[in-house]
């Protein structure tokens, strides 16, 4: 599905280079559910911007669906986001002026799904999230867990067949957190593969493997018995 | 890719009314002031143009290049007009002899503007009441325009007494003469005391009967024979000493001289107040833009292109200044109107004069504008979401 090479990402800054991330191995594949743990500044978000395709990495290469696409130019490289990827972030990132039916819609109208095709997929993602009641909701009228639900319905719109998200429930109280915890389990077991960047270590023990990291490194994994 | 960027547009557009009302209303009162340039920059000149045209004679026969009244009288008229009649591109020639007088017995500051004639050949004006009739006399048969009905009380058959302040003579024969009609001459102003009479009477008032001259010869051009350029020819050829002028040669001199100071001044006030509308669309775009750098660059993450959001950011400039623009046009034509009321009742102005003009030309100008203005207010905020870094900004903006 997703395999980062020895990857590594440095940051120029002012006061030198930032090693954020130090030849980083990782494969996910089809339908698997991955956490990724590690105090802050370890090189989580980085990896999985690496793996996302929204950043590229200084060295190594990141494949997706066996091509690198580090190599692809800015538009290919989007149309592999909008179409094979899905992200989820903490602070949701829902457009405001737009209803939870619009967000949702929004990425499916971007890739050129008809009108017809798109209604029927936004109203069984927004059932599928438990929100088709507060479609004409704007993001300010919906919760901290609904907006999340309402992300991770963006997030699935184009039938990703990998999903990143980074601290799904970071801007959530533990009740809310545990919905999502859920609605991911509940993705991942219909078969989509799920990365997932959390410190909460209920999160963590949902996903099937867990990878450790310390100072832009993998310093651990552990699979769920 | 562009109908999905302006459908997006379009809902932020009527969704944050606040940004929309204060960018629509900003773009609004600019536009109907560049409108106005717009209008106000041709609008003189076009009413010049109509003016003319309005006259019935579309060439001109002067002595000199200088103003008509300040330059030199044209010598031996008479034989010059014949010459002129016989051409075959020549409809109708008038010759004009201006001159100036007092009303006996009223107070000098009253000063009469008298134009002489053939009345037997068409007349430069309209009659409103009464004729002008091509024998009579004494008293000579004078028009008189409404100015004068109402200043000295005079209406079709009064009698009055014109004393010369025009020609060689210190004091010339008072002229008897009685009015014939009341019309409507093309270059009054609000207030000007103009009349007009036979050439042969004007001259008397001038105390010049025995003179030749005139000011200026009018021709009608035939248009069956080659219009005015062809007439114009004829009289050059004809009368290679004088002047010749069609309406669009002074129109066009007019434009050169005279009109080029208030040409640059309009587009002066044109330039900037197009800039103004630049920067009030780019701050708001960008204002707008830095508030949403998170959603701008999750929108990148969930895939859309970098053309996309640019895309989306010159829709949103597009639709403002749209909306503004469009709006402005009635506003714009209602000030106009307004402000060509408060201008042409400025003093020596001709009554029918108009400074502003509404023309295709001049919407097609504002239109393009607005087109350019458009891109270019979009151009700053369509460069902060192009040159956006994704991954940055979105740590960024949780880190915050």
């Amino acid at each position: 599905m997703v395999a980062a090479r020895d990857i590594s990402r440095v940051f120029e800054m002012p006061a030198g280079p930032v090693h954020a991330l130090r030849r980083v191995s990782l494969a996910v594949d089809a339908a698997e559910y991955v956490s990724v743990v590690g105090p802050s500044g370890c090189g989580k978000s980085t990896l999985l911007h690496l793996l996302g395709g929204i950043d590229v990495p200084t060295t190594g290469s990141v494949m997706v669906d066996g091509v690198d696409v580090g190599s692809l130019p800015d538009n290919a490289r989007s149309a592999v986001r909008l179409k094979r990827i899905g992200l989820v972030f903490q602070r949701f990132f829902l457009l405001p002026m737009l209803t939870a039916w619009e967000n949702v819609e929004l990425p499916l109208a971007e890739s050129g799904v008809g009108r017809a095709e798109r209604r029927r997929r936004t109203k069984d993602l927004l059932e599928y999230v438990g929100l088709a009641e507060r479609a004409d909701h704007r993001p300010a009228q919906l919760s901290g867990g609904e907006m999340q639900r309402v992300a991770i319905a963006r997030a699935l719109a184009n039938r990703p067949a990998l999903v990143l998200a980074d601290e799904p429930t970071g801007e959530l109280d533990q009740a809310t957190g545990a919905q999502i915890v859920a609605l991911f389990d509940r993705l991942n077991a219909d078969g989509t593969a799920l990365v997932v960047v959390t410190h909460d270590a209920a999160v963590a023990s949902r996903a099937g493997r867990t990878i450790q990291m310390r100072d832009g490194s993998i310093v651990g994994e552990s699979h769920r018995s | 890719m562009i109908r999905r960027a302006i459908a997006l547009a379009w809902l932020r557009v009527r969704r944050e009314k606040g940004r929309t009302i204060l960018g629509v209303a900003g773009i609004t009162a600019i536009g109907a002031l560049l409108f106005d340039m717009l209008l106000l920059g041709n609008g003189l000149l076009v009413s010049f143009r109509e003016r003319l045209d309005r006259s019935g004679f579309d060439v001109r026969v002067i002595a000199s290049e200088s103003a008509v009244i300040a330059g030199p009288p044209i010598e031996r008229v008479t034989a010059k007009t014949a010459i002129l009649r016989r051409a075959p591109s020549i409809a109708a020639v008038q010759r004009v002899r201006l001159g100036s007088a007092d009303v006996e017995g009223v107070q000098a500051a009253h000063h009469v503007t008298v134009a002489g004639v053939d009345p037997d050949a068409l007349v430069p004006w309209s009659m409103i009441d009464g004729t002008f009739p091509s024998v009579g006399g004494p008293p000579a048969a004078i028009v008189i325009n409404r100015n004068m009905s109402r200043v000295f009380h005079l209406m079709v058959g009064s009698r009055l007494v014109l004393e010369g302040r025009c020609g060689a003579a210190l004091h010339p024969l008072p002229l008897q003469a009685q009015v014939s009609g009341i019309a409507a001459f093309q270059n009054d102003a609000t207030d000007a005391l103009t009349a007009a009479s036979s050439y042969a009477a004007v001259a008397a008032l001038c105390g010049e009967s025995d003179s030749d001259r005139a000011d200026m010869l009018l021709i009608r051009s035939n248009a069956a024979a080659g219009g005015a350029d062809a007439a114009a020819a004829a009289a050059r050829a004809a009368l290679p000493d004088l002047h010749v002028l069609t309406n669009e040669q002074i129109v066009e001199r007019f434009s050169r001289i005279e009109f080029s100071y208030f040409r640059q001044l309009s587009s002066v006030l044109t330039a900037v107040t197009l800039f103004f509308g630049l920067l009030l669309v780019a701050v708001l775009l960008t204002v707008s833009v830095n508030q949403q750098l998170g959603e701008m660059a999750a929108l990148r993450a969930l895939g859309l292109s970098r053309g996309r959001v640019m895309a989306g950011v010159l829709c949103e400039s597009a639709l403002l200044i749209g909306i503004g623009g469009t709006a402005a046009i009635p506003i714009g034509g209602m000030l106009s109107i307004w402000l060509d009321h408060i201008l042409r009742s400025l003093p020596g102005i001709p009554a029918d004069a108009r400074f502003f003009v509404f023309t295709a030309r001049a919407l097609a100008i504002h239109a393009a504008l607005l087109v350019a203005g458009a891109v270019l207010a979009a151009l700053y905020p369509m460069r902060l979401v192009a040159v956006l870094p994704i991954a940055e900004t979105l740590r960024r903006e949780v880190v915050s």
